[in-house]
């Protein structure tokens, strides 16, 4: 199997993961408990991208390197809450990244 | 006469698919680095760069590509290339059942194309504007909007990563950019106790498990976190 074939066979099967669950809803009535598990996809998919995006990217660094980013998540989540706006998680979050990057030696 | 009805239908389509765009735009922000750092590892690599290119529009799944890359790069097995950019790529089951009760009744051309769009930030996008009140012919043009605006930009970086070489100043700290959106969608959602325990515990399988093989860390946080969430039964606080 050749370069090429490699990546069209990995793409096939990405696309039948894709659409898999789609055309089976179509034939297959799912469980109800399976039914009520699919609304916390997004929501357990979310905190888990998020938090193992922010673990990955400080994976190797001392305990100092960690206290921009939990700052930053801290700041950003306290943001949302006040304000009930989804952006005002980078608007404060952000900067907060920026400044403590800044002054505190990773 | 005509006039009068048809433009107020035609902008409304055009702003569903604007508005789904829109809501792409801190994704892009996160990904295009990741899109440009993919293309940059395509060139590098002891592989034609074209197919590395192709990675994108054929598995269009970062983490898949990145490893599809390097184990080609390294000369592993292709069976074995294959079969990680899978397992890497297993969430997309979780996916596709999570949307699929949203697109019943919608023709066969549109769910095909609609379900190769979908990949972590076209759900997230999509999801969100189909779990609010409205008409849903409304929301696939959202999810159109979004995921088409995000294959073409994903396409476009991976391309110029190749071509370019370009690097982007480390002190932005894009990296974090994505990370800090998902706070933000999470957050509102917290009020639900089921909803709140769902995403603790994916939170803290995610880190204990960022070193598990195979990028397989986000499914068993995503299957902890359904699994934490169907305990809770009743009330919803």
């Amino acid at each position: 199997m050749n370069v090429w074939l490699v990546i069209v066979a990995a793409g096939l099967g990405s696309y039948l993961f894709r659409i898999s669950m789609v055309v089976l809803a179509d034939r297959v009535t799912m469980p109800a408990q399976l039914e009520r598990a699919s609304n916390f996809v997004a929501p357990a998919a979310f905190a888990a991208l998020a938090a193992g995006g922010i673990a990955a990217n400080t994976a190797g660094v001392d305990l100092a390197g960690w206290i921009a980013p939990l700052a930053a998540v801290v700041v950003a989540m306290v943001a949302v809450h006040r304000t009930g706006r989804p952006y005002a998680a980078l608007l404060a979050g952000m900067p907060t990244l920026w400044v403590l990057s800044a002054v505190v030696p990773a | 006469m005509t006039a009068v009805t048809v433009a107020p239908i035609g902008s409304a389509r055009v702003g569903d698919f604007a508005a789904g765009a829109r809501a792409m735009v801190p994704w892009l922000a996160g990904v295009t680095p990741f899109g440009l750092v993919i293309g940059v590892s395509a060139a590098q690599a002891d592989i034609p760069t074209l197919a590395g290119w192709l990675t994108g529009p054929a598995i269009y799944a970062g983490s898949s590509q990145v490893a599809a890359i390097e184990m080609l790069d390294a000369g592993t097995a292709p069976i074995v290339v294959v079969i990680t950019a899978l397992v890497i790529n297993l969430r997309l089951i979780l996916y596709s059942g999570a949307i699929a009760a949203h697109w019943r009744g919608t023709p066969r051309w549109w769910r095909a194309v609609a379900a190769y769009l979908l990949v972590d930030p076209s759900f997230a996008v999509g999801i969100d504007r189909y779990q609010r009140p409205g008409d849903s012919t409304d929301a696939h043009r959202y999810y159109l909007g979004g995921a088409i605006t995000l294959w073409i930009a994903w396409l476009l970086a991976i391309g110029a990563g190749a071509t370019l070489g370009a690097q982007l100043p480390a002190a932005l700290h894009l990296e974090f950019v994505i990370p800090l959106y998902l706070v933000g969608e999470i957050v509102p959602k917290l009020g639900d106790r089921a909803t709140r325990r769902a995403a603790l515990t994916a939170a803290v399988v995610a880190v204990v498990a960022i070193s598990a093989p195979l990028h397989l860390g986000v499914v068993f946080a995503i299957v902890a976190g359904l699994g934490a969430a169907l305990t809770v039964t009743g009330g919803k606080r």
